[in-house]
């Protein structure tokens, strides 16, 4: 177990900067996810630490002991591959014991301590089969199985459950949570995924074109965006935005007759974007409306309802999360409320002005 | 419309069945018919002999000879190409410098015919002004006018040697090509984890070449059976049938003896042969395909 800290590190290829200048500790047996757009340097920065790559630029410590020039082998990372990456031709047990072969650990020793581990990921009677006679889910956990018999200080995961089935990346979400809590061990896991990262983590750090856009716990992200890149990308579905403008001294929704006054009192500025979030978008009276709004798709999905919305302060359609019992049909005219105390407001740069 | 498209197949198919037809399969079944005969390949008057020649085949020392001579033959012109072959193919993976150079230079031999190529050794290994023997006098100091073709003891590994010098090429190309299709995870699997060159080498690479050196054998299995060429440019199956493999030897009954019958005998022999070294390869290869899929 031990801490990460990159300090001021970047990476080019060539003219190409992938990742500049990023800054970030984590703790003792934290579980840090990095979230981000495909392109957006996660990999990049997650093989940066593994010494796969190296830096361009910049520092990198494990467990207080700068790392940035060692090989791979020596930082005591292991790392867990989208791809699984076990070799074809060994057994579950000889690539669950790989690390501790090259180490010429003795064979007894190797065989008690791959025992041990599949026995923890429940794969003690997989251990004489080839990789191909394994399931997605099964090879998955060989591979996490090759990665904690060493005892590593750090896990490395990089996207290992983005080629699993949507019911198999759930239960396997859940056994990562499981082996986090049981081996307490430092991990930095890569993921697109919004969910995963949310579910998973103690800390997230939103990337973006090579750079972090927040660090924070997922419901302090969620609850207070630092921009609206990470409001835009953190929760599914994502949060609405709708323009401010100001006409003739009054502040409006778009190019909506509807006027901003009277939600956002405070805000003088000459142009922003207002963001809220589909659960803080309600059904109102029309004397309290903040918007009017005509029906368009409902998707009913069991446990809530998706609303999409047509209104002239937004090219593109409204979402409002609607209870399951909700009975609104295509074409219905509505008014709408913004849920105060959660309305966002960004500047033109996107930068957050205020949550009120 | 599908009664034009039936003509269309059934024209299209009619020249290269003919082809086989003609040129595998009445050859393959008439010399197994002339085994049983006495013909002399220009007589149209011949008796049928039964088994006798067969029985020859059994009693026949050159036959023997020919057959030591064509398993050592094989496993050389097998075991060094792939051996060299995946030796060059892993130095020039290494990234060493001018590899793409090299990499043309080991290629070049392949594009040569057999007779090109035993030509070009039989002056390497020319007793008095030769590469071969030169390069020992300058090492040594002492010319040794040795003549590696004329000689029993060196003939056959002579032509091996010039067999492996153009055959490498090939194992060699074969062996990047698997080389690159290696996942690039599973080896940073191997640095995370602290392989060594040599350790990586041999419990990842050449596991993982498994497909690629299947296909190497095969081929080279294949060309060493149809390894005539070269004998018989560099040494026609001499000297005293030291270099005499089972082709030469068939050849050298049928056409030299005229004793195409005989010859026809040892040509089904040698068929059969290939015929099970096939049947294994294609086992072995159902084997890895469960494997590597």
């Amino acid at each position: 177990m031990a801490d990460i800290e990159l300090r001021n590190v970047s990476k080019h290829f060539g003219e190409a900067e992938i990742i500049n200048g990023v800054d970030f500790k984590a703790g003792h047996g934290e579980f840090i996810v990095f979230v981000g757009p495909s392109g957006c340097g996660k990999s990049t920065l997650l093989r940066l630490i593994t010494g796969l790559d190296q830096v361009s630029g910049g520092q990198i410590l494990i467990g207080g002991e700068d790392v940035t020039r060692l090989r791979p082998s020596q930082r005591g990372v292991a790392m867990v591959f989208q791809s699984y990456a076990l070799f074809p031709h060994l057994s579950v047990a000889e690539n669950i014991g790989f690390g501790l072969r090259l180490a010429k650990l003795p064979k007894a020793e190797i065989k008690q301590r791959v025992r041990e581990t599949a026995r923890i990921l429940r794969v003690e009677d997989l251990l004489d089969r080839k990789p191909r006679q394994l399931s997605g889910g099964q090879r998955q956990r060989v591979a996490i199985g090759r990665s904690i018999i060493r005892n590593p200080k750090v896990f490395l995961f990089d996207e290992p459950l983005s080629n699993l089935d949507a019911a198999l990346r759930v239960l396997m979400r859940l056994e990562i949570a499981r082996l986090h809590k049981r081996l307490g061990t430092t991990m930095i896991y890569v993921t697109h995924d919004q969910t995963e990262a949310m579910t998973l983590a103690d800390r997230i750090v939103v990337i973006n074109r090579g750079r972090i856009e927040q660090i924070g716990s997922p419901i302090n992200l969620y609850d207070a965006p630092a921009n609206r890149f990470v409001a835009g990308f953190i929760g599914s579905p994502a949060m609405n935005f709708v323009e401010l403008s100001r006409r003739e001294g009054d502040c409006y929704l778009g190019a909506s007759d509807q006027g901003a006054d009277a939600l956002l009192p405070q805000f003088t500025g000459e142009a922003a974007v207002l963001g809220v979030r589909p659960e803080h978008v309600m059904l109102a009276d029309a004397d309290m409306a903040d918007l009017r709004a005509t029906v368009e798709i409902v998707e009913k999905l069991g446990s809530e309802t998706m609303v999409y919305l047509q209104t002239k302060a937004m090219d593109t359609p409204l979402t409002m999360r609607a209870p399951p019992e909700s009975r609104l049909a295509p074409g219905e005219r509505v008014s709408l409320r913004f849920e105060r105390g959660h309305i966002h407001v960004f500047d033109h740069e996107g930068a957050t002005i205020s949550t009120r | 419309m599908e009664r034009s498209t039936g003509y269309w197949r059934v024209a299209l198919l009619a020249l290269p069945v003919t082809v086989f037809a003609v040129f595998i399969v009445w050859p393959l079944f008439s010399s197994f018919y002339y085994s049983f005969t006495d013909w002399n390949g220009f007589n149209p008057d011949y008796d049928f002999v039964g088994f006798t020649n067969y029985a020859k085949i059994i009693t026949d020392k050159l036959f023997l000879n020919a057959v030591i001579n064509t398993v050592i033959w094989m496993l050389a012109a097998i075991l060094l190409p792939t051996a060299l072959g995946l030796a060059l193919a892993l130095l020039i993976d290494s990234r060493v410098p001018g590899g793409a150079l090299f990499k043309s230079i080991f290629y070049l031999p392949i594009c040569l015919s057999a007779v090109v190529v035993g030509q070009i050794w039989i002056w390497i290994y020319q007793p008095d002004w030769g590469l071969l023997n030169t390069v020992i006098a300058q090492v040594t100091g002492d010319h040794p006018r040795y003549a590696w073709l004329a000689k029993p003891d060196t003939a056959l590994g002579s032509v091996i040697v010039a067999w492996s010098w153009q055959q490498t090429g090939l194992s060699m190309v074969i062996f990047l090509a698997g080389l690159t299709s290696i996942p690039g995870d599973l080896l940073e699997v191997c640095e995370i984890e602290g392989a060594n060159v040599w350790q990586r080498t041999r419990i990842v690479v050449i596991p993982l070449l498994t497909p690629a050196t299947v296909v190497v054998v095969a081929l080279s299995v294949i060309n060493s059976l149809k390894g005539f060429d070269i004998l018989y440019i560099m040494t026609g199956g001499g000297p005293f049938h030291s270099s005499d493999t089972l082709a030469m030897h068939m050849y050298n009954e049928s056409f030299k003896k005229y004793l195409m019958g005989y010859g026809s005998a040892i040509s089904v022999v040698l068929f059969l042969i290939a015929l099970t070294v096939i049947r294994i390869y294609f086992r072995e290869l159902r084997r890895v395909d469960e494997i590597y899929g």
